[in-house]
């Protein structure tokens, strides 16, 4: 009888155990562990979206990517860092991955950073406002702060 | 004669003013969606939708990447973008619609006022008549504006195999919540 018990006890933990791992695999990493598949300037990911959507989407679509330029703006409110120039309405959006908001202190406008994110994709300008265009970037960490 | 110029001035320059405040938009907005069963409920957010409200004529539009929503449990991103949504061949979704009654409302002064939308929601390469209630919030310079509102998963062609079918909704909860900001034109 106590065997039993033992033995059930046993499976009950392995099953716990189990339920444990999985939920810990089973989410979304943080791009902290993750290799970038592809790095590119600021000026040469706009570029490209810019003159070739379709073609930037499939090169850049749903990848990692290892971004460095110039901060246009920091929005604290959204946890978005901006990054592009002041003459191009064009710009990079980077959303920050939530373990990394509090480092958008560190960051100032126009300086040069390297941030990792997913490539989201890219929303034309299509309001007619002069909003400018976006490349939008998800799960954002801060690889290097170049002053 | 001075005078009479610089108040016909003024007045030109007022007006201009308040046209510029015709148009409010915002560049982070949230939708969500939540799909519930008795078997899971499975819940995504995105926070980058571009939208943008123009309070004189009641035209109201977002545009949002697929690829964005992000979901608790990896796999169940990865089915959404591969299987269910196609975000390679439909990276965007977007509605372009109206506020019927933006005569309702008063942006001058603070409240909530409940507001019907219409309009064409575009997901998964189909377009589809929507029709929802929502809220506008006027907070001094600032909107929010909220809706609420439930799509058949069918009527976008989305198909989710049989093998899932019973811990996907067919019908999905969409809310949107964008807090906008007047635009500086």
């Amino acid at each position: 009888m106590k065997r039993l018990l033992l033995l059930f006890l046993v499976i009950i933990l392995l099953l716990l155990g189990f339920y444990a791992y999985r939920l810990y695999t089973g989410r979304v990493p943080s791009l902290t562990t993750v290799d970038a598949e592809i790095s590119v300037s600021t000026t040469d990911l706009i570029h490209a979206f810019n003159t070739d959507s379709a073609g930037a989407n499939k090169k850049y679509l749903g990848k990692v990517l290892s971004v460095n330029g110039n901060i246009k703006s920091i929005e604290k409110k959204s946890a978005t860092v901006v990054l592009g120039a002041d003459n191009i309405s064009t710009a990079i959006r980077c959303s920050m991955d939530s373990n990394f908001v509090t480092a958008l202190a560190g960051l100032k406008e126009n300086e040069n950073v390297m941030i990792k994110g997913v490539c989201t994709g890219y929303i034309p300008d299509d309001s007619g406002l002069g909003l400018g265009a976006d490349v939008v970037m998800n799960r954002c960490v801060i690889e290097k702060n170049i002053k | 004669m001075m005078n009479r110029i610089s108040i016909l001035l003024t007045f030109i320059l007022t007006a201009y003013g308040v046209n510029g405040q015709d148009k409010y938009f915002t560049k982070s907005g949230k939708i969500n969606f939540y799909s519930v069963t008795p078997l899971e409920d499975i819940a995504a957010a995105n926070a980058s939708a571009v939208a943008v409200l123009d309070t004189k004529s009641g035209s109201f539009q977002f545009s949002i990447l697929i690829k964005g929503f992000e979901f608790e449990n990896e796999e169940m991103q990865e089915h959404f973008n591969n299987d269910y949504m196609e975000s390679d061949k439909y990276p965007k979704a977007e509605f372009k619609g109206q506020v019927l009654n933006t005569s309702a409302v008063n942006f001058k002064k603070a409240g909530n006022y409940p507001v019907q939308v219409k309009g064409l929601l575009t997901l998964h390469g189909v377009t589809k008549d929507i029709q929802s209630t929502g809220t506008i919030k006027v907070d001094g310079n600032a909107l929010r504006a909220n809706s609420t509102f439930n799509i058949q998963v069918a009527d976008f062609n989305i198909i989710i195999p049989k093998l899932v079918r019973d811990k996907v909704a067919k019908s999905v909860k969409i809310t949107v919540d964008t807090s906008l900001e007047p635009l500086k034109g």
